[in-house]
């Protein structure tokens, strides 16, 4: 699992590569805690190259969305495979993300 | 004396005449087929032997001709630098230096110039190689004490103008190994032969091939060099210090060996019958190509038939026994005939020996259900129900290297002979596949010795079936034989190649095929007594029934005697005319098992598995990463909470692969903790009113169809079903 972060006018795009599982959701939370501090503005979770997630994966997206509902900002999820799409949909989330 | 009593008498000196001639047939009988048979075995335990040493040569040349290709390579891949290097005599050495950097497997190279291609320097040799602290030495071999130009290494390439391997040597005062050396002819730009390029391989690793013939424990095993010196042996004494033709000075029996050591010499491949010191061996041998060098393995033949011996000896005794048992019935039930004449005296012989003809058939069937109380992967009941009068009705079971064989037979004819046809059969089914798994070749070969002492032109059919109980694969050859019934997810019948039945063309070749068999699956068996057996209007029991009475069953034994209940039902009063057999096999592996430990990191081994199990079922591949999801999520939630902080276990999942679903068993020894009990996530609420837990149990419910837990002894066991 990798995890690119990068900023872009007000946007923080973080690309997240490969298979979202429960060992790669404890080994990126550190990295995905920091965001929170950008959560005022913009994030957009560039999910172009995310094969895999599981419900840890989506606590991390779910706490980011949070932190977003508090400080008045906004997280984008965009790119989304059909996989994804499907855990989203079974799980209430297609209505809590904005996505592109 | 009574008048009588003369008559019984002769009545007894008669009927013990009848019953030493049936005897003598017998035991006439199952000696020829005996003999037969061993004939037949062990042509099959040669052939086995061959294959496998075969093989074993096979592997043996392809470690050696790795090793020599790497050699050349070398060689041939500096030839042009080589050339190139003439040009300024202070670079030759370079080459040297660069071949035994380069290549790990030379240990050592020169360019040896043609005497006199310098002018100023009539013998030029440089030389460089690894010492045995593998630091790389260079030296001139141009002193008068080595003359290098005499060398075997330096003449054949330039008479022969072609790359040359020399005989071995050994590798005095640097490494004492035995080497060998791979030399060319370099040409220079105006295409004079001006040198020789070399490189010097070790063959210490030759002598670890040895170990590696254990099959046979005392077989002889030699690789020999062009010459016949023999470079490896099982014989160590011999290495490096005999060539064949002093091997033979030594021993007694020169002349037998001759044959073998001309055609390793030859370097021609095959195998030969030899005879050392009186015993009969086979010797396989087969040259290494290019180097010269040829390999042979000596096997008494003792060695090669000692598990067919001892079979043998097995049979002969329990004939023996199974004779003299018919005798001592035959003696006793003759002596209670006379007590009984005023019974129609021929019909009760006639019952007589029909029913020890079936007793003695009775006894060579296995009897013992559950047959494999160990095995949770298989159940199988079977029986023969005998008609009145006997038929030569059969089957068959055994387990051999994790491969189910079984056989059901119906002999045409009735009594006597036919059971005896029947015993000849079973004993040619056990003798093949004792070392035979194609069940078309075993039946090929049960056939040609039916076929030889069918006299009375009598056939069997026959099924018979190897269910390779690891994959799951049913080869099966079928002569003649009324096709068995499948149970999957439907019931219906086997297809099969009718083939002939048994004793009707010597040499004949019965096909074989091939069918899938899934968890939950099973086959069942049966002669036509079943299918055709008749009430009192006539009428058969047929397929049709036979299908309705296979429907629900449960083990294979409740099974079978639902099938002897439907068959006595409906036949009611009518006498039964045949022998009914069945035999049913019901196959339920454990499919795929891991075992975790409750260690998060552990997770990124179920992608592996859950791929595994899908592939096997009828499932959806795009179903793959939700399954995955399903099965992370349940195992994290054990790791997470049946295993407190610091404690250490295990999670075991299973899978089974069934015709209408796929099941995953997870299994653990944790605290009790029950995921199922959780209240469920309201997917609908807002970000705010959203929990952050709770995730998990509902993808796992959302995925499969069936989610059930239990606390099973100290054990919690979560069962998660996916249906297709």
């Amino acid at each position: 699992m990798e995890v690119k972060i990068e900023r872009e006018n007000a946007q923080v795009i973080v690309h997240l590569i490969g298979r979202l599982d429960t060992p790669a959701s404890l080994e990126i939370a550190p990295q995905m805690n920091e965001l929170t501090e950008a959560a005022g503005g913009t994030i957009v979770l560039d999910c172009s190259q995310l094969e895999y997630i599981s419900s840890s994966g989506l606590r991390i997206f779910l706490s980011l969305r949070k932190a977003a509902g508090e400080k008045g900002g906004k997280v984008i999820v965009r790119s989304i495979t059909n996989d994804i799409r499907n855990v989203f949909m079974m799980t209430g989330f297609l209505n809590l993300f904005e996505i592109q | 004396m009574k008048l009588s009593e003369i008559g019984d008498r002769k009545t007894l000196r008669r009927s013990t005449g009848k019953a030493l001639q049936l005897v003598l047939i017998a035991a006439l009988t199952l000696e020829a087929t005996g003999l037969l048979q061993y004939f037949y075995s062990q042509k099959g335990f040669r052939e086995a032997a061959y294959g496998r040493v075969a093989t074993q040569l096979q592997a043996n040349r392809n470690k050696i001709m790795d090793v020599v290709n790497q050699a050349e390579a070398a060689v041939h891949n500096n030839v042009s630098y080589t050339r190139a290097s003439l040009e300024r005599s202070d670079s030759i050495i370079r080459v040297c230096w660069a071949i035994v950097r380069e290549n790990p497997v030379v240990m050592g190279s020169t360019v040896s110039l043609v005497p006199g291609y310098l002018k100023d320097n009539p013998l030029y040799a440089p030389y460089v190689y690894n010492d045995a602290d593998n630091n790389m030495i260079a030296v001139s071999l141009a002193t008068p004490e080595y003359d290098y130009p005499s060398k075997e290494w330096f003449t054949m390439p330039l008479e022969t103008g072609k790359g040359y391997w020399s005989e071995p040597y050994i590798d005095e005062g640097i490494s004492d190994e035995i080497m060998t050396t791979y030399s060319v002819p370099v040409k220079d730009k105006d295409g004079n032969v001006a040198a020789v390029l070399t490189a010097d391989i070790y063959l210490d690793w030759l002598a670890a091939m040895v170990g590696e013939i254990e099959m046979y424990p005392s077989a002889f095993y030699m690789i020999v060099s062009r010459q016949g010196r023999v470079m490896v042996s099982s014989d160590k004494s011999l290495i490096m210090r005999k060539t064949l033709d002093e091997i033979i000075e030594d021993l007694d029996d020169a002349e037998s060996f001759a044959p073998l050591n001309r055609a390793m010499l030859e370097g021609k491949s095959g195998n030969m019958a030899i005879e050392v010191q009186g015993d009969k061996c086979q010797a396989y041998f087969a040259p290494v190509e290019r180097t010269g060098w040829s390999m042979s393995i000596v096997i008494p033949e003792n060695e090669i038939y000692k598990d067919l011996r001892r079979g043998g000896l097995i049979t002969i005794i329990l004939q023996i026994i199974g004779l003299a048992m018919l005798v001592i019935i035959l003696r006793s039930f003759i002596r209670g005939q006379l007590k009984v004449r005023e019974l129609d005296q021929k019909h009760e012989r006639i019952e007589s020996e029909l029913h020890i003809a079936s007793s003695i058939q009775m006894s060579m069937v296995p009897k013992e259900f559950p047959p494999f109380p160990d095995r949770k992967d298989l159940d199988i009941a079977a029986a023969i129900y005998p008609a009145k009068e006997v038929g030569g009705d059969l089957y068959d079971y055994f387990i051999r290297d994790e491969r189910l064989f079984f056989c059901v037979g119906d002999v045409s004819g009735k009594g006597v002979p036919a059971s005896l046809v029947m015993a000849v059969t079973r004993t040619s089914f056990r003798n093949m596949s004792a070392h035979v798994s194609s069940p078309g070749r075993i039946v090929s070969a049960m056939n040609d010795s039916v076929t030889s002492m069918n006299e009375s032109s009598m056939f069997v059919t026959l099924f018979c079936g190897v269910l390779d109980l690891a994959k799951g694969v049913l080869r099966y050859c079928n002569a003649g034989h009324n096709p068995p019934m499948i149970l999957t997810d439907s019931i219906r019948t086997l297809p099969v190649e009718s083939n002939l039945p048994l004793g009707i063309v010597s040499g004949f070749e019965y096909a074989e095929q091939e069918v899938r068999f899934n968890f939950d699956d099973a086959v069942f068996l049966y002669t036509d007594g079943i299918s055709e057996a008749e009430n009192a209007n006539h009428e058969q029991f047929g397929e049709e029934r036979m299908t309705e009475a296979l429907r629900g069953w449960k083990s294979a034994a409740e099974h079978l005697d639902n099938i002897k209940q439907r068959v006595s039902d409906f036949v009611g009063d009518a006498p039964q005319s045949d022998d009914i057999t069945a035999l049913f096999i019901h196959y339920m592996p454990v499919k795929h098992s891991i075992t975790l430990k409750n260690d998060i990191n552990q997770i990124s081994l179920l992608p592996d598995f859950i791929h595994q199990t899908i592939m096997e079922s009828k499932l959806d591949p795009e179903l793959e990463g939700s399954l995955n999801l399903a099965i992370e999520e349940a195992v994290t939630n054990v790791i997470s909470y049946a295993y407190p902080e610091g404690t250490e276990g295990t999670v075991v999942i299973d899978s089974d692969v069934g015709h209408s679903a796929v099941t995953f068993i997870i299994s653990d020894s944790g605290i009790a903790f029950d995921p199922t009990a959780r209240a469920e996530v309201d997917i609908t609420a807002g970000v705010d009113e959203r929990p952050i837990g709770g995730l998990g149990i509902h993808l796992v419910r959302h995925i499969m169809d069936q989610v059930r837990y239990e606390r099973i002894g100290d054990r919690n066991v979560l069962i998660l079903t996916k249906k297709y």
